[in-house]
């Protein structure tokens, strides 16, 4: 999952790119896309060309990691769960599932048709191959801690263990068993990661790169791969071999590589692509009231993380003290530009929970209040004897947008709590060292979950995560953290996921800054494609209308 | 002889190359898996690690290293984990060759004719146009001036598309860009050259002796004043069909400019080092070429002696 912070950099330097968004600009192009459905019938070209950014680093469902490569994943492939049109878990190859009362043995059964696009049969052969694949060590893959739900997968990953140990097993052709260690209240929506993907034992087993190429590229979702010109566009079109292909419209997608914002800008101006994210910042002014743009949340948050271990960070008072002074209106609608959501708490908007929304749920944990963090920092201070604060530095990746923000939280604490701090910036390889050796005061980051729950998120403050770079080590936390997983009741469950996250923001080990957004412009006559949190569009049921 | 002893020269001074940025890249803070790290256990990271040598010592990494680039070997590629460096190179070189090609045939006829017409009309007023635009070429970064011609040539005009790769219309562009730098220079050397080789004693005695003013541009003036030139294009055309980064990246070109820079960034060890002896190579190539070339533009210059 730590990819991810290579693609948020990515994604931060794009969101130079983005401009402040209230309520109403969302409205207005929510009113535009009905509009424009209800307009006119099926192009006769059903051809749609969209820029995906750069090359997809592995277009694999064992190794990819980053959000391109799962995009085309997710149009070509199809696991035992798959998404309907709202982003909800549905089954997809499976076409039954027995659960057992204890709630960790699955049984599914492959639905009629599942075929490979080379038209022969997939089986759950094929399923239990492809996760022992994933976790087998000489794959390398870095999501293979996604299946450590499994009983023996982890032991087996770490290579302590056989793959026969693995609980997965192919019963028969049309029947896969597969055993948690515990019950896992959300294994559904996992199911639908790319990692949890079928592949065809024949074609991984006897070829390594098997899926560098598109002639050698055998899949089995809504589109088959047919072409990759690499550094230039990967070419996929509809399956005829897809059980549920009379779903599917379009006859060809083509995802281009156009990594400069204002390139890929005038292509979607020209009408050499019908889509394209992350907009060039000085456009998105004369774009937000067009009925083509919208702006959607990016489920992630950017921090900046207190070393607990390094004065004057060691108390708490004055890590509140800081958090609470800073103007995150300000910041998103002056400086980032992109219509971001200020952040008090660390679970982003977009997780469902029974009662509505989870940050709306949990709440603000914080205010602004510049009196409230004088007091604070004052108090702090007297508490550990001291009569200047510490100098303190804060640290971020080399990049025009941390920049940015950094210079402008600098001038915040200066005017409003008169600290002075200083700034200090690396190059992200060499940061991402520094940082993991708790070499820092303060430090950014980014943090955007791959799947949206608020498990991806908080997990990240755990004792024992490597992604811990805090110090922070809270046992009321840790344990309810694992509470939380094995808990059946869902309503319990979130409950748990509340008190852990009001845990961390009692003890502030970070401040939270923003929610992350995206900004996406959409051709007008293509309709249904459907927009999931954390996800690109995706164009399973999607047509081109007639203009 | 001269040829023999000139090859075990490039040889040598691929050698020195890649030796040097083998050690200079290790010094360089960060490891490729370290967006990985922390996530992967650490036997995954060790078999990993064992997959691309990373586990050895130094001293044996180069060796390896060393050992599979006498067999053309360059290796996997770490961050693209399913392509190898040579896939990488033979894939991106031929656009990035092609836009180079076409770059460097414009800048060497446009700036060629720019600096002699300048130099011919010496402090006269299209002396100074031709420097204008010259000073125009080399002040203009790229950056500035693709947007620019995407603007006008594919917004405005539409003449020819923004970017990607396809037809020799989306090659028009990207050559223009990446022509206008060395076009400018070309021109102001070679208008220097020209200038000081015009006023040289022996043109005065062939204008003296009445033959044509074309005759003796041609024949004395062009001939020698370009010498300067041609040593320049050796590293010109090195760094040409090598790709740009900037270019590259705003034409969304396939090449392998783009790979010198990321691969970097990406701590990709054996990209770096792939690309790098690349365009040594390339280089070493080219100056060999060269000099072989001053042989048959200046015959003083002997390819079998010493002197001269």
């Amino acid at each position: 999952m730590k990819k991810l912070f290579v693609l948020m950099i990515t994604i931060l330097s794009l969101s130079a790119v983005l401009v402040a968004c209230n309520g109403k600009d969302k409205d207005s192009s929510d009113k535009g896309k009905e509009d424009g459905n209800s307009s006119s019938g099926k192009a006769e070209k059903q051809e749609i060309v969209m820029n995906a950014g750069s090359e997809p680093p592995a277009i694999d469902p064992a190794l990819a990691t980053d959000t391109t490569s799962g995009w085309v994943l997710d149009h070509i492939f199809e696991g035992l769960y798959t998404r309907d049109k709202n982003g909800s878990a549905v089954p997809g190859l499976a076409e039954k599932t027995e659960i057992s009362e204890d709630g960790k043995k699955y049984i599914f059964t492959i639905r009629d048709g599942a075929k490979w696009s080379d038209g022969s049969p997939l089986t759950a052969n094929d399923f239990e191959f492809a996760w022992k694949h994933v976790l087998n060590p000489d794959t390398g893959s870095s999501f293979a801690f996604y299946l450590y739900y499994l009983v023996g997968a982890e032991e087996y990953n770490k290579g302590n263990a056989k793959a026969e140990d693995v609980g997965v097993k192919a019963l028969d052709e049309k029947t896969l068993e597969v055993t948690l260690n515990e019950p896992l209240g959300y294994f559904e929506t996992l199911l639908t990661m790319w990692t949890f993907y079928p592949v065809k034992e024949e074609l991984v087993a006897g070829n390594e790169n098997w899926s560098a190429e598109a002639k050698t590229y055998v899949s089995n979702g809504p589109f088959k791969m047919t072409a990759w010109e690499h550094d230039s566009e990967v070419v996929i079109e509809k399956n005829n071999e897809y059980y549920d292909k009379d779903s599917v419209n379009l006859d060809k997608i083509t995802f281009k590589m156009v990594g400069e914002a204002t390139t890929y800008y005038q292509m979607y101006k020209t009408g050499e692509l019908d889509f394209i994210k992350s907009l060039p910042t000085d456009v998105i002014e004369s774009e937000k009231d067009k009925d083509d743009f919208e702006i959607v949340p990016y489920y992630g948050t950017y921090m900046y993380m207190f070393n607990v271990e390094k004065e004057p960070f060691t108390n708490e008072k004055v890590r509140k003290a800081f958090g609470m002074s800073i103007d995150r209106e300000v910041l998103t609608e002056n400086v980032t530009l992109a219509g971001e959501t200020p952040a008090y708490g660390m679970v982003p908007v977009g997780a469902d929970s029974p009662e509505g929304d989870f940050r709306a749920v949990g709440g603000d944990y914080f205010e602004e209040n510049l009196d409230k963090a004088k007091k604070l920092l004052a108090e702090g201070m007297a508490e550990e004897g001291w009569t200047t604060l510490p100098e303190v530095t804060l640290l971020y990746n080399t990049d025009e947008n941390h920049k940015k923000i950094a210079e402008a939280v600098q001038e915040m604490f200066k005017k409003n709590i008169g600290v002075d701090i200083k700034l200090a910036n690396q190059e992200w390889k060499t940061y991402l060292e520094t940082t993991k050796a708790h070499n820092f005061q303060m430090a950014r980051m980014g943090w955007i979950g791959l799947f949206v729950d608020p498990v991806v998120n908080l997990d990240y403050y755990l004792g024992d995560s490597p992604n811990n770079r805090t110090g922070w080590v809270n046992e009321d936390f840790d344990r309810l953290m694992a509470e939380s997983k094995v808990e059946q009741d869902t309503a319990k469950r979130y409950e748990l996921l509340h008190q852990a996250e009001e845990v961390l923001m009692t003890d502030f080990p970070m401040m939270p800054i923003y929610f992350y957004t995206n900004t996406y412009l959409m051709n007008k006559n293509i309709k249904d494609a459907a927009k999931f949190v954390n996800r690109f569009p995706f164009m399973k049921w999607a047509e081109v209308t007639e203009k | 002889m001269y040829i023999l002893k000139r090859f075990f020269t490039m040889i040598l001074t691929i050698w020195v190359i890649a030796t040097l940025t083998f050690v200079m890249m290790k010094f360089i803070p960060g490891d490729p898996f370290a967006s990985d790290a922390d996530v992967l256990p650490e036997e995954v990271l060790n078999n990993m690690r064992a997959k691309y040598n990373l586990d050895k010592p130094i001293a044996v990494q180069y060796v390896l290293y060393i050992k599979d680039l006498v067999s053309l070997d360059l290796g996997p590629s770490i961050q693209s984990r399913t392509r190898s460096v040579n896939d990488i190179i033979l894939s991106g070189f031929p656009p990035s060759a092609l836009l180079g090609a076409q770059a460097l045939v414009l800048a060497l006829v446009f700036g060629l004719l720019l600096g002699i017409i300048a130099a011919l009309y010496h402090n006269r007023f299209i002396d100074y146009l031709a420097m204008i635009i010259a000073i125009i070429g080399i002040s203009i970064p790229s950056f500035i001036l693709a947007p620019l011609l995407i603007k006008f040539f594919s917004v405005e005009w539409g003449l020819f598309p923004v970017a990607t790769w396809g037809t020799w219309k989306h090659t028009v562009l990207p050559s223009l860009a990446l022509a206008s730098m060395p076009l400018a220079v070309v021109a102001r050397f070679m208008r220097s050259s020209m200038i000081e080789v015009m006023n040289a004693n022996y043109i005065k005695t062939a204008d003296a002796k009445g033959l044509s003013t074309a005759g003796i541009v041609i024949k004395h003036g062009i001939r020698n004043a370009i010498l300067p030139v041609v040593s320049f294009i050796g590293p010109l055309f090195a760094s040409l069909i090598t790709g740009t980064f900037v270019i590259e990246k705003i034409f969304a070109i396939p090449g392998i400019g783009r790979y010198f820079v990321d691969s970097i960034f990406n701590r990709d060890y054996p990209v770096i080092m792939g690309t790098t002896i690349f365009f040594s190579v390339i280089l070493v190539v080219t100056l060999f070429l060269i000099d072989i070339s001053y042989r048959l533009i200046d015959p003083r210059i002997s390819l079998t002696s010493k002197e001269g």
